[in-house]
């Protein structure tokens, strides 16, 4: 018997091969799979709950559209992160102006920090740091991009990621009350 | 001290559930658009064809396409998958603006606030090609980009096409 894990890739590279030729019930079945994730990433990424709904629609079909494309060379969750992050910074610079004026802190993730007596405490903290830190946050420290990974994502260079890392790491630390380093 | 309530950091960083169920169900919005838009993914090579495979000018963009490529094989449509992009040549490029037009006046007929969010998400589209593009400058052999950028012109064509499509009895009746 397979350990679960790997059931599941073996699992899920079946479904990617028939949702590749054409079989949308076995792309259901990669979303139904897949769309916490992704719609995890796109909340903590926009902080905004329909802009993340909006990414993660656009992510799946950018999915399917790309399928035939998608060589299993790395494995398809990560394949498909990659789409939703740059969905997400896609949509981001088409729409910065209401991006600008939105409420930053609407459409919260209502999930616990079991670390805390406040769980929102740290879902807030992260939604209210400043954009290239959260994205690096949330890809690094988050989602398990390496900084390479990141950066050649975002478009910085791997030095400012790690920098911003540490700057979001900081930030967060004293929102929460913590010492900094 | 310090460095137990920094691992406290640490600790509530990795005990945040990296998977957070949306909302609502968006698997039916997701699948009825892939539904209209085709029945099965886009092999690279035939991209292309599909895309532009609306239904209203499916005939005059393929013929264009098609001739396009007979009268220029110096400028392949599609040379392979790491160099795709939009066919420029010229008589897909006149399609292409002879399906924008159609799609500009059929917009007329539409209430100003349908209107304007069709403007909008056009604007969205074509905003994300660009930056689409430059990202594809600095990283050319990205397929993930290569991939969206082909999603962003696929889109545009879609869009035009769902409004010519939506318009039609309209225009049929007058």
């Amino acid at each position: 018997m397979l350990p679960p894990a790997i059931d599941a890739m073996v699992e899920s590279a079946e479904l990617v091969a028939a949702a590749a030729g054409g079989d949308l019930a076995a792309f259901e079945s990669l979303y139904r799979q897949f769309a916490p994730r992704v719609y995890g990433l796109c909340l903590r990424l926009t902080g905004q709950r329909e802009a993340a709904e909006d990414c993660t629609q656009e992510s799946f079909v950018a999915a399917w559209r790309a399928l035939a494309g998608f060589e299993q060379r790395s494995r398809f969750s990560t394949w498909l992160h990659r789409i939703a992050v740059h969905t997400v910074l896609a949509r981001r610079r088409g729409l910065r102006v209401a991006y600008e004026v939105a409420e930053p802190k609407a459409g919260l993730p209502e999930v616990a920090d079991p670390g805390s007596d406040a769980p929102l405490d740290l879902e807030r903290a992260i939604a209210a740091l400043p954009e290239r830190a959260r994205h690096v946050l949330v890809l690094v420290g988050l989602y398990g991009f390496s900084h390479a990974e990141a950066a050649q994502t975002l478009g910085i260079a791997e030095g400012t990621c790690k920098a911003q890392l540490h700057r979001a790491r900081g930030l967060l630390a004293q929102a929460l009350g913590l010492e900094t380093s | 001290m310090n460095e137990s309530r920094q691992k406290s950091l640490d600790e509530r960083l990795a005990n945040l559930p990296r998977d957070i169920a949306p909302p609502r169900n968006l698997w039916p919005a997701i699948a009825g658009r892939l539904r209209r838009s085709r029945s099965r993914p886009r092999p690279l090579l035939f991209a292309a064809a599909a895309g532009i495979a609306g239904a209203c000018l499916a005939s005059a963009l393929t013929w264009s396409v098609l001739h396009g490529r007979t009268a220029s094989p110096a400028a392949p449509l599609v040379a392979h998958a790491s160099s795709f992009d939009e066919p420029r040549n010229a008589k897909y490029v006149a399609a292409r603006d002879s399906l924008e037009l159609s799609f500009r006046e059929r917009l007329r007929l539409l209430d100003p606030a349908t209107r304007a969010h069709i403007e909008a998400s056009l604007a969205v589209i074509r905003q994300a090609h660009e930056d689409i593009r430059k990202a594809l400058a600095s990283d050319p052999e990205s397929p993930v980009l290569e991939q969206l950028w082909q999603s962003t012109w696929h889109d545009e064509i879609d869009l035009y096409d769902n409004v010519v499509q939506a318009t039609q009895n309209t225009m049929t009746r007058t």
